[in-house]
């Protein structure tokens, strides 16, 4: 019980930012409750849903890749469980989301644990390329079982009413505020997790993992417990978004490219910090959505998008390692 | 309490320590010297569980610890204090040292341990607030020391403590190594700074490529011709 209270106690506690600093996430929380409001283009509400979901997906990728050092480049592979494990559960045993996302998580993290144990015997460079691999070959072989739509994808069939257990609703607006709920819940979540034992063996481990050894600290286990939350986080968004577009393929829930924008996004607005992954997504989602509309199917065409994001990571790489956010505590640190 | 047995370590196929045995005593200060790439590292970092052993065992207070994992050998009361400090730079000399208790759960032993630690470098409780990256070379070394000896280790293994440290800083580094093991603490200390180290130490090992080229107490070793010819240059 003590543990617990703790615990939400942590969760809750935003003190050690500077004052200001919780006056500006305050007026952007406002912002984000009262958005559907002020804005009613359904194309702006989209991106406001996929700009959470994003958030949601880079908090988790930060346990591992922000607070533990370790590139894990093979996120989509545990989206693509999720929505695939939701979708399949709708379509075949008409399962209700509600029921199917824990499942859909289970399985994820489950694969998470089979994965990490045999990869974490990997450091640096060979861990990323080994998650690639992993989740490239994930990929393959979905899109090659008939059983799971193969090349074609899934469609989740429509309950024809509005029905909170489905997740099916008329309006975004719904699929907005669910998405707000498991993004305030991430946030917590990883507000806690920046100040638990396992926050700081993380931390230890990438500062430097002889050190942390030999204070005692099990450095694979650590790992371990952290990808498997990273991989919890991206499968809540993966189920969620099999219920909102109604359709998946491995090329939306399992693709590379999805992998590597997640760890872009955290990377972008600084791994390592609460607000680094948010800032990221505020940043890089628009960006996706808007060239996507204005240049249209040329954006692929061109590989424009896969520039833009080459062109960030060299210039986070070079300027700045931790992201905008090394920069607002650079620049904090300045003032005194 | 620490005996070493016919150990063999190698790196792919390149043989490292080739077959080295000896034993470390409750309360003795035991120095192993010799040049680069004897293997003096290589072997504390199979006792810390860092590496795997081809042959031979480890044992550690009657224990056989050849298979453990490092977090079981620390918490067996081992403690490796590795080469060039590694500390936690961005944090504090106090949090450096709260993360030396990390098996220790509890507080008041935590806060013991941290009186013992400043009572013995007075230096690191004046700087306890400050960054660790901001520290003198000497009291970053100090404070790779204190953050050992916060787990409560029964053996305390630090690897070349003085290295890259001015001669005067030096001696009194030593110093503090001899005051440490008068107090009663098992020591096993690596150095390349033969004639110190051999100095204060009960006995000592002198390594060369991988293998044990002679023993004895510091004083002996250090009136050895062996000691002379390859160490000292007379």
């Amino acid at each position: 019980m003590e543990g617990i209270k703790g615990a939400i106690k942590d969760a809750l506690d935003f003190s050690d930012f500077p004052k200001s600093e919780r006056i500006g996430i305050i007026i952007f929380y406002i912002y984000l409750l009262i958005f559907p409001w002020v804005v009613s283009s359904s194309f702006a509400r989209a991106v406001m849903i996929q700009f959470l979901l994003f958030a949601l997906y880079g908090m988790g990728w930060n346990t591992i890749g922000g607070y533990g050092g370790q590139v894990a480049l093979g996120k989509a592979q545990y989206v693509g469980i999720s929505a695939y494990t939701v979708a399949m559960m709708m379509i075949l045993f008409n399962i209700p989301f509600w029921v199917s996302m824990p499942i859909g998580v289970f399985l994820a993290v489950l694969w998470s644990f089979m994965i990490g144990y045999p990869l974490f015997r990997l450091k640096g460079h060979y861990f990323a390329i080994a998650t690639i691999a992993v989740s490239l070959v994930l990929q393959d072989i979905f899109r090659n079982w008939e059983f799971v739509g193969g090349e074609r994808g899934l469609s989740l069939p429509f309950k024809g009413t509005p029905n909170f257990l489905y997740m099916q609703f008329k309006s975004d607006v719904y699929y907005y505020y669910f998405m707000l709920i498991f993004f305030t819940l991430g946030l917590f979540y990883m507000n806690w997790f920046r100040k638990s034992r396992l926050g700081y063996q993380l931390r230890a481990v990438k500062a430097n993992e002889d050190v942390a050894a030999s204070l005692g600290i099990n450095v694979r286990w650590a790992k371990i417990k952290a990808y498997a939350i990273a991989s919890a986080f991206v499968a809540v968004g993966g189920a969620f978004y099999a219920v909102y577009h109604m359709y998946i393929d491995t090329s939306s829930v399992m693709h590379l490219e999805l992998s590597i924008l997640i760890a872009l996004m955290a990377m972008l607005g600084g791994a390592a910090s609460l607000w680094g992954p948010i800032i990221g997504a505020a940043i890089l989602v628009p960006l996706d959505r808007y060239l996507g509309s204005w240049i249209g199917g040329a954006k692929g065409l061109l590989g424009l998008d896969l520039i833009i994001y080459s062109i960030i990571i060299m210039l986070v790489a070079a300027l700045e390692p931790r992201g905008i956010w090394g920069i607002v505590e650079k620049v904090r640190a300045k003032r005194g | 309490m620490l005996k070493l047995e016919k150990v063999e370590i190698a790196y792919g196929i390149v043989p490292v320590v080739q077959g080295i045995s000896f034993h470390v005593e409750d309360g003795e200060l035991i120095s192993i010297v010799g040049a680069n790439g004897a293997g003096k590292t290589t072997i504390m970092k199979a006792i810390a569980g860092r590496l795997h052993l081809r042959k031979g065992s480890i044992n550690f207070r009657g224990k056989d610890i050849t298979k453990l994992s490092s977090p079981d050998i620390v918490r067996m009361g081992i403690t490796y204090v590795p080469e060039n400090r590694r500390l936690f730079t961005p944090l504090s000399v106090e949090e450096n040292l709260e993360i030396g208790a990390y098996i220790i759960n509890d507080k008041k032993e935590i806060e013991k341990n941290l009186e013992f630690v400043y009572g013995l470098f007075p230096r690191l409780k004046e700087r306890r607030k400050q960054r660790a990256g901001t520290l003198s070379g000497g009291e970053q070394q100090m404070l790779a020391i204190g953050r050992g000896l916060m787990a409560n280790p029964k053996l305390l293994m630090l690897d070349e403590p003085s290295q890259g440290l001015m001669p005067i800083l030096v001696t009194e580094l030593l110093n503090a190594v001899k005051k440490l093991k008068e107090l009663g603490m098992t020591i096993l200390l690596v150095e390349q700074n033969v004639q110190e180290a051999l100095e204060i130490a009960d006995r000592g090992y002198v390594l060369q490529t991988g293998q044990i080229i002679t023993e004895g107490n510091g004083k002996e070793l250090l009136d050895s011709d062996i000691v002379k010819k390859a160490f000292l240059g007379m």
